[in-house]
């Protein structure tokens, strides 16, 4: 068996595109998976029942079913459900920030959790409105704390986004898996892709643990 | 929406889906098996003051616990035949890759077990006059055990989870037997919620056993 990974140099600008539609597709699911799961962590420390067991509920379905699955259902039938084309990138994004939605809940639900109650007892001797309590007294409090924890769930979004490449969606793994496919070489192109995975998963690992340890300083005092 | 639903098609391959069901158990069960065993072994091996144990065994756990797992399994699938040789089937190697990625993350949280295991429990030892591998079975053993149980079940679902990309390495497990069918009956929306519902039955119930240990455990360690 000889490796020759001379030819992957032509195949540097295709490596470099599925990585780039990678990377925005985890930038866009991370946003809008944030979004939603600050939204769905105040639902479920909701004192409404419908609303908290409703968000419980989604959680946990997303919790735990694979996302592989979900990722299917999304771009099979929620088009005929909605009688619209979803295109494999628009169904990745939905799927993949419902998941994320639901994870990150969990961080942000116990980072809520972690607030003292004297903080809402302030809000209520200041006569600040529900509103201005969730976005300035709360918000920045819970995701001061639930940093390290979403940091390290967008890793593993990041992670997760290979899956994508199922729906067909041109991302690093389905390049990877194209080229290795047309020139019979799966050694060497899927070890470099291996490798760009890592050389970008491995430092926000890191970042994470860094930032972990910078924020218990932070908290402690 | 002005979808009609038919669950017939559904129903009719119920046995299909229970077959699928079934690898993937299989597919979990020696997963964890590997694991679990070999997870504790890497954990031990870090625990060396030899650099040359405990490096490649650094890059081979953050090197799985960094990718991502489908590029592992289709690595598994298309490398290893080459390199070595050999022609095992997409079962197996999906068993392999999934075992490896799981011993990977379950060496983290054995660790933190260990760590957490009080240095007088090794002095003890010494002065009990166990051996190293006395030492390891019965004192180190069944204390990180207990101390990573909610970990390693949690990494243990998850990797149920996982097993659900096999089917993209064409192992008819029931991700691979949902994919199908659908495609066969021209009924994603039946056949993909029917899938789901099957995985959440499965792994529900797990997870809400790990927050059960995990509270019985803490009770457990504050005694």
């Amino acid at each position: 068996m000889e490796l020759d990974f001379s030819f992957l140099l032509s195949y540097s600008g295709v490596l470099l595109q599925g990585l780039s539609t990678t990377l925005q597709f985890v930038g866009l699911a991370a946003l809008l998976g944030l979004i939603w799961g600050f939204v769905l962590s105040l639902g479920r420390t909701s004192e409404n029942h419908v609303i908290y067991w409703a968000s419980t509920l989604y959680v946990e379905f997303f919790r735990g079913t694979p996302v592989l699955v979900q990722l299917f259902w999304v771009f099979f039938c929620l088009p005929l459900f909605l009688g619209i084309d979803l295109s494999g990138f628009a169904s990745a994004v939905i799927a993949l920030s419902l998941y994320s939605g639901a994870i990150i809940s969990e961080s942000f639900r116990a980072a809520l959790k972690s607030i003292e109650s004297s903080q809402f007892d302030a809000c209520t001797a200041l006569g600040l409105p529900r509103g201005v309590q969730t976005i300035f007294v709360v918000l920045p409090q819970a995701v001061l704390r639930a940093i390290p924890n979403l940091l390290s769930n967008v890793v593993s979004l990041f992670k997760e986004s290979a899956l994508v490449s199922a729906v067909g969606m041109a991302d690093l793994m389905y390049v990877g898996q194209n080229i290795a496919n047309n020139v019979a070489r799966p050694i060497e192109i899927l070890t470099v892709v291996a490798l760009i995975y890592f050389a970008i998963g491995f430092p926000l690992t890191r970042a994470v643990s860094v930032v972990e340890a910078r924020l218990l300083k932070v908290v402690k005092a | 929406m002005n979808y009609e639903f038919n669950w017939f098609y559904v129903q009719k391959s119920l046995p299909d889906l229970f077959d699928g069901l079934l690898v993937t158990l299989q597919l979990t069960l020696w997963a964890n098996a590997i694991g679990l065993v070999f997870g504790f072994l890497v954990a031990l091996g870090m625990m060396s003051k030899i650099k040359l144990i405990t490096w490649p065994l650094t890059i081979y756990i953050e090197f799985f616990r960094c990718t991502p797992a489908l590029i592992q399994l289709v690595w598994f699938f298309f490398c290893v035949p080459i390199i070595f040789n050999v022609w095992w089937s997409g079962y197996f190697m999906g068993i392999l890759a999934l075992g490896l990625n799981l011993a990977a993350f379950n060496a983290e949280a054995y660790r933190a077990a260990i760590q957490a295991i009080p240095h007088s429990h090794s002095d003890a030892s010494v002065a009990l006059g166990l051996n190293a591998f006395q030492r390891i079975i019965h004192v180190i053993l069944p204390q990180a055990l207990i101390l990573a149980l909610p970990v390693l079940i949690t990494n243990g679902i998850g990797i149920f989870q996982q097993s659900a990309l096999v089917a993209l390495i064409s192992v008819e497990d029931l991700m691979y037997q949902g994919r199908y069918i659908s495609t066969q009956t021209f009924r994603p929306i039946e056949t993909l919620t029917t899938v789901a519902l099957i995985y959440f039955a499965v792994s529900f119930p797990v997870s809400q056993a790990v927050s059960y240990i995990e509270r019985r455990t803490k009770r457990l360690l504050a005694n």
